[in-house]
């Protein structure tokens, strides 16, 4: 009942002075819309690429690197990819549910028939396990098996909108495509599947947003026709780039999917095991390995950009030079009626009584901040979607982030509240009625 | 002398509003240590887009142009650069790629053994005449001469081959910082190089660190093959480069039927779209300045005539002992030029804290002292602006209003 009442107290106040309320509303709108644009952004860039999964997907490394001359400059790093060799060894060891090996080749693909000009297209290259570990849907057909690696099989699974741009949507499955002049046999289409961050192309060359890459192809077979690898490093004094399968070099991603807490500690034991033995083999020189969960790996590898982070960091500054700003501008409203509060406090209203109706005041203030700074949260997107940036087009408000809105107007119009309050509670009634 | 008369009671009247001057202070160091980053920001991202790659940008085009491999074709690299210093207004053509477009990066090492690598440098290579194409300036030793080059179609040669190469001034000093490095001997992943000349700048991506301009090129003899990849144009009128470009897409065309064009495109557009992410990051760190600025000159204002106004009566009963119009604008004035001065003092120390912060996280350069500096006389002069309206409000108190009860 008495809240009722200090939100008819509140409300008054606030109408009495709607200069100084307008001021108090806009400057925490303006804070709150500027977080909730700078989050929307953050929170879309690190979110979970793939959340019916990522549990289950852990990213091995180890570490062939000569002694001397270690991967990072620290020697605590250990080298973010793979060589064919251990990546093999890996694989075949079936230690995991499922484990692929992978990289990211920028391909030349020429239309089917000769017909348009040819285009450059982001190609994976993997091993079987690829898409169902990855969890990638299927429209038309399917992957390929670890029999078609073993093989060397030319085929090809492409993404929904290459197929929708080449064959028109239709079913393309056993028509033929030109990748970097060789002839593959198309054998799935998916559907649109483009986690984000794409985190598997990390470190591997390939784009971490947008619409997802092109084509994919069984990493033996597209090998044997001389595609490339976009990233690749050499440990030892040269990379023989014409035998990669043989090099000192780095250039392959292996991820693998353990369904359980006991999976992945046997395959961390597994891990262990491998890297010793390649030591006592003489390959390596450092047993130290590294699982690590998919979510873990993102953040330790920094896969946000660094200019988000600034200005996502810059914006909670931003809200909290608006706060202070807020809690100012409260004090003077309540200290501006010291004379009101002694008539309450005389008539009988309590000190927990007074705080809580500046509170309701705040927390309107609070509301009403939350509402406009919604607004130029979407104003603040809809400038986001017109960016340059690989992830502009993803840039929406959710529904989480709509009532986490709330919260922040709330929370921040409370804190800035509870100063004023707290003054306005003290205030003696005696001394505000005698004169003037 | 009146002014400074004025300070004592102001400090006076300031310690009874404790918690109302701590909270402006406040407000402004943190609106200082946040603009005083962000300017920095925003300026070192408008400097960068700023600098030169070192190679006569205005004049440069470049034809992306793809091999089909399978059809027969009759064109030749070398007819085909024939046929593009055929077009008129193109001065140079060359094969390979301009700055800022994937540029080859490789470790550089002193001797053959390339056990420590000393830098890392921009590799630029093509075909006879690329330097000249890029129009780099030699500021000692030599440009290529025909002779010296090696030839494409013979390029699986001895492994004491060196290739002659240029250099870049910041890498020469790098590599070798007593001078001398004319003639000198340099190694990068696989292949030997021996410096023939050096030149200014040529940076293979701006990005704000010195390492940018490590750069260094080497050319071949291109003859009978048939080569996709980067074809180069540099046309004599830079008003002109768009329409020269295009003729000279079309007599690649001519001269090449089998090749494929991808893209065309010139230096100073590839150079907008380099810069294009970077640019609109700085314009909306730009808007939230501006928005900070209003939100701090909005709370300095509000606060004020909240003050103006609980101090009508002692405004008054000045006016009545005979203070001006004038001196109680300046009271207010001083008052707010007090807290300011509060604020950017406390504002210095959060923005150099910050900034220390940020260099740690973001690799952001060191914030000089004159942005402190402007940021204070921006805050200054912000404050007096917000003061401004409530202060002349006071000042148009009538002295009558002392003999009221409010």
């Amino acid at each position: 009942m008495m809240f009722g009442y200090y939100l008819d107290l509140a409300l008054r106040s606030l109408r009495r002075n709607k200069v100084l309320t307008t001021l108090m509303v806009l400057a925490l709108a303006l804070g709150i819309g500027a977080c909730i644009t700078t989050l929307t952004v953050l929170k879309l860039l690190s979110g979970d690429p793939i959340p019916q999964k990522s549990a289950q997907l852990f990213y091995p490394q180890l570490d062939p690197y000569p002694a001397n001359q270690p991967f990072s400059r620290s020697g605590k790093r250990l080298p973010f990819l793979m060589s064919y060799v251990d990546a093999m060894n890996l694989i075949h060891a079936h230690k995991a549910e499922r484990q692929a090996a992978m990289a990211m080749s920028q391909v030349k693909l020429m239309p089917p028939s000769g017909e348009g000009k040819p285009f450059y297209a982001q190609g994976v290259l993997a091993t079987a396990d690829f898409f169902p570990m990855f969890d990638a849907p299927f429209q038309y057909g399917s992957g390929w098996t670890a029999a078609d690696d073993d093989s060397r099989a030319q085929v090809v699974v492409i993404a929904g909108y290459l197929n929708d741009k080449l064959f028109g949507g239709a079913n393309s499955v056993g028509k033929m495509i030109r990748i970097e002049d060789h002839d593959f046999r198309i054998i799935g289409v998916l559907r649109a599947w483009a986690p984000q961050p794409r985190f598997y192309a990390l470190h591997l060359g390939g784009r971490s947003y947008g619409k997802g890459d092109a084509v994919f192809l069984p990493l033996q077979g597209a090998r044997a026709d001389g595609l490339m690898p976009s990233a690749m490093m050499g440990y030892g004094k040269s990379i023989d780039v014409d035998h990669l399968e043989s090099a000192e070099a780095i250039w392959l991603g292996l991820w693998v999917q353990l369904p359980n807490a006991a999976a992945v500690s046997t395959y961390r034991s597994f891990l262990g095991n491998y890297a010793r033995e390649q030591v006592s083999l003489g390959r390596f020189r450092k047993s130290h390995t590294a699982l690590s969960g998919l979510m873990e790996w993102m953040r330790s590898e920094h896969v946000v950009p660094e200019d988000v982070r600034l200005q996502a960091g810059l914006a909670f500054g931003f809200l909290l030079i608006c706060v202070v700003n807020t809690v100012g501008l409260l004090l003077a409203k309540c200290l501006r009626r010291s004379r009101e509060i002694g008539v309450r406090r005389a008539l009988g209203a309590s000190r927990g009584a007074i705080f809580a109706q500046f509170m309701v005041e705040a927390a309107i203030v609070g509301l009403a901040g939350g509402v406009l700074g919604l607004c130029f949260a979407e104003l603040g997107l809809l400038g986001i979607r017109h960016q340059p940036a690989q992830y502009a087009s993803l840039a929406h408000l959710d529904l989480s982030m709509f009532l986490f809105t709330f919260v922040v107007a709330l929370a921040a119009s409370l804190v800035a509240g509870l100063l004023p309050a707290w003054r306005a509670c003290v205030v003696a009634p005696a001394p505000q009625l005698k004169d003037a | 002398m009146r002014t400074f008369r004025q300070i004592q009671p102001i400090l006076a009247a300031l310690r009874s509003h404790k918690t109302a001057v701590i909270l402006l202070v406040l407000e402004i160091a943190l609106t200082m240590a946040v603009l005083g980053n962000l300017v920095f920001i925003v300026y070192g991202t408008i400097q960068r887009s700023h600098v030169s790659t070192g190679v006569a940008e205005s004049q440069i085009g470049l034809i992306q142009s793809i091999t089909v491999i399978g059809e027969q074709s009759q064109g030749t690299t070398a007819g085909d650069l024939a046929a593009l210093r055929n077009v008129p207004g193109v001065t140079h053509a060359a094969y390979g790629g301009p700055p800022l477009w994937y540029v080859e990066r490789d470790p550089v090492f002193l001797d053959p053994s390339r056990q420590h690598p000393v830098a890392q440098m921009y590799e630029f290579q093509g075909s006879q005449d690329l330097s000249r194409t890029l129009g780099l300036h030699i500021v000692e030793g030599h440009d290529f001469s025909d002779d010296e080059l090696p030839v494409l179609a013979k390029m699986s040669m001895s492994k004491d081959f060196q290739f002659p190469v240029l250099i870049t001034r910041a890498l020469a000093d790098r590599l070798y910082p007593g001078g001398n490095a004319l003639g000198r001997v340099l190694y990068d992943g696989n292949a030997a190089s021996r410096v023939v000349g050096i030149v200014d700048h040529l940076r293979g991506e701006i990005t704000g660190r010195p390492d940018d301009d490590y750069s260094m090129v080497y050319e071949y003899v291109v003859g009978a093959q048939n080569m996709g990849g980067g074809f180069m144009i540099r046309a004599s009128d830079p008003a002109r480069l768009p329409q020269v470009l295009h003729a000279a897409a079309a007599a690649l065309q001519k001269a090449d039927p089998a090749h494929v064009q991808n893209k065309l495109f010139t230096m100073p557009e590839l150079r907008a779209k380099y810069f294009r992410s970077d640019l609109a990051t700085g314009r909306m760190l730009l808007a939230i300045i501006l928005i900070l600025l209003v939100v701090t000159a909005l709370g300095v204002s509000g606060l004020a005539s909240f003050w103006v106004q609980q101090r009508r009566r002692q405004i008054g009963m000045r006016r009545a002992l005979g203070a001006t119009r004038g001196d109680i604008l300046r009271y207010f004035q001083i008052e707010n030029f007090l807290i300011v001065t509060g604020g950017v003092l406390l504002g210095a120390l959060f923005a150099y804290a910050l900034n220390l912060f940020l260099m740690h996280r973001f690799e952001l350069a060191h914030l000089p002292a004159n942005y402190l500096l402007a940021g204070a006389v921006a805050l200054w002069l912000l404050g007096q602006l917000a003061v401004l309206g409530p202060a002349l409000r006071a000042a148009a108190v009538p002295p009558v209003v002392a003999t009221r009860s409010v």
